[in-house]
């Protein structure tokens, strides 16, 4: 007899401790440096010898100024972009040398191709990986998850901003990623708006565990969401701050836990 | 309530016909110099109209509808093959910087070079042919159209090709499936606005060089010293040039759709 594993896909059967564990990790950059050519020859180096290690099934929040080159390292955890020199991201035992499947980005705009529908983008990457009738299936699924469903015949520009992202990140699903890295994807929403597509995050997160990396410029936001907030600094990008948010107190917005946590970054940031 | 449109139309058409009503009643008057060279409708039609609308010698005649397809048909294989050509050429200079730096300024010479200059060569090539027509027309509209797409194919937003070749699309799929649906919309609509030149080209090809189709009718008017013909003739283009407009601005509307 072995061991039953947690069921990690079915909602709520995902055991406490698995949550909190924080035991492997799946995507590690070692020593990342990444160089821009600017005008004039100069070079511009938003990350240098840089290392973090992301575990599996959390999610990381990762805040810092603008121009930090936080944006940068979440174009560096999905292999879009080649480091230099050397060090490197590790994923699955190798050195990313380009995108792949696995590791799914989702931008903040220019997301979505305005020429399909909500339907025809859910499907877009599905079309590469899967047979018709299951790609079918999957995505309607997925429609009907992210509450798009009626919406499923609308064009990007027909969409409100929420289902746009929410349409995004239904593409991003639906060909099933080990990771998510979304690049400030609730930025361009209001507060109200911004609160319920972190619900659906949760959500998403509560019934896949996927593994997500999430760079945004709100404090409140990553202390929310995330089971882990790193603050860099920079650039070239340095972590100044490095925090476990997983504990209850830190999920209320009006605890003074919450409250404290979130001067205390918003010092480190500005 | 008659939306702004419908009303712009309907002023449009009112006025129109405010026109025709004037150039009839000085032609009913006589002895205007002017409506001897321009012969109003009623005068013009009726003269065609008793030949059953077919034009030309005997047993030449043939029906003005001949001479409108034939035109029309001229013009579209041109448009459709630097249509497709341009986008193709376009294609393989964007996969070369080389080839662009090389070719880049060849097209930029070559495009301002009226297609009615291309004329006579075509005339000595492909002698008197309906290739010739459609070589005038493929060399008036393929240039700036690809053109065009070069410069459409830069303004593709660098994170639509990010994403496709994150979901796993291969170069080629990401060709298919993301720059073509992205540029397409930008290069019919400057199909469209070239049409009138291509138009113009097939035009003079027919009345210098080509024996048949609209340009043709002109030019037999003129040898014929029929005004009626001419008037006939100029109208037939200007009705016939307005409703490929108009068929043009459809099918980009479909194609235009998610631009709005």
């Amino acid at each position: 007899m072995k061991d039953a594993a947690p069921a990690r896909t079915a909602l709520g059967a995902v055991p406490e401790a698995a949550v909190a564990r924080r035991d492997r990790t799946v995507l590690k950059a070692e020593r990342v440096s990444v160089d821009f050519k600017v005008k004039g020859g100069e070079t511009f180096r938003p990350l240098q010898d840089f290392s973090i290690d992301i575990a599996e099934g959390e999610i990381t929040c990762i805040l810092g100024p603008s121009g930090c080159g936080k944006s940068t390292l979440l174009r560096a955890l999905g292999g879009f972009l080649r480091p230099e020199e050397t060090g490197g991201v590790l994923w699955q035992g190798r050195y990313l040398t380009r995108p792949n499947t696995d590791i799914v980005l989702i931008f903040q705009e220019n997301n979505l191709y305005p020429w399909l529908t909500a339907r025809g983008n859910v499907g877009f990457g599905a079309r590469y990986r899967m047979g018709r009738a299951e790609r079918r299936r999957r995505v309607e699924d997925m429609l009907a998850r992210l509450g798009l469903s009626e919406a499923a015949d609308r064009y990007p520009h027909q969409l409100s901003g929420g289902m746009r992202q929410r349409t995004a990140i239904g593409r991003a699903l639906v060909s099933d990623p080990q990771v998510l890295l979304l690049d400030e994807p609730f930025s361009a929403l209001d507060v109200s708006l911004r609160r319920r597509m972190h619900q659906l995050l949760l959500k998403i997160w509560a019934e896949t565990h996927k593994t997500m990396v999430m760079v945004t410029h709100n404090v409140e936001e990553a202390i929310l969401v995330g089971h882990r907030v790193v603050v860099l600094g920079g650039p070239p990008a340095a972590i100044t701050r490095d925090e476990d948010t997983r504990a209850p107190s830190l999920k209320d917005r009006y605890h003074r836990d919450f409250l404290a946590l979130q001067k205390t970054l918003e010092d480190a940031i500005y | 309530m008659i939306s702004e449109s419908a009303k712009g139309i309907g002023i449009g058409i009112g006025f129109v016909a405010l026109l025709i009503g004037l150039w009839e009643l000085l032609g009913a008057r006589g002895g205007v110099a002017l409506t001897a060279v321009l012969p109003p409708p009623s005068q013009f039609l009726g003269t065609i109209a008793e030949s059953g609308f077919k034009i030309g010698l005997g047993a030449q005649a043939a029906p003005v509808w001949d001479s409108a397809l034939s035109t029309l048909g001229r013009v579209f294989a041109g448009m459709a093959v630097a249509f497709v050509l341009a986008i193709l050429t376009g294609a393989l200079l964007s996969l070369s910087k080389v080839a662009t730096w090389c070719l880049r300024p060849v097209l930029h010479i070559l495009a301002p070079i009226a297609p009615i200059a291309w004329i006579p060569t075509a005339i000595v090539v492909f002698g008197i042919s309906n290739m010739t027509a459609v070589f005038i027309v493929f060399m008036g509209v393929y240039f700036v159209l690809t053109i065009a797409t070069l410069a459409e194919i830069e303004r593709v937003p660098a994170e639509y090709l990010t994403v496709a070749e994150n979901l796993g699309a291969s170069p080629a799929e990401r060709w298919v499936s993301v720059v073509v649906p992205a540029i397409l919309p930008g290069i019919f609509m400057l199909l469209r606005t070239n049409f009138l030149a291509a138009w113009m080209a097939v035009l003079v090809a027919e009345m210098v060089g080509l024996r048949d189709g609209l340009g043709a009718i002109i030019m037999m008017g003129r040898n014929l010293f029929n005004n009626e013909l001419i008037m006939f003739g100029m109208v037939i283009i200007g009705v016939t040039g307005f409703l490929v407009d108009k068929v043009l601005a459809l099918i980009g509307a479909r194609l235009l759709w998610w631009r709005s």
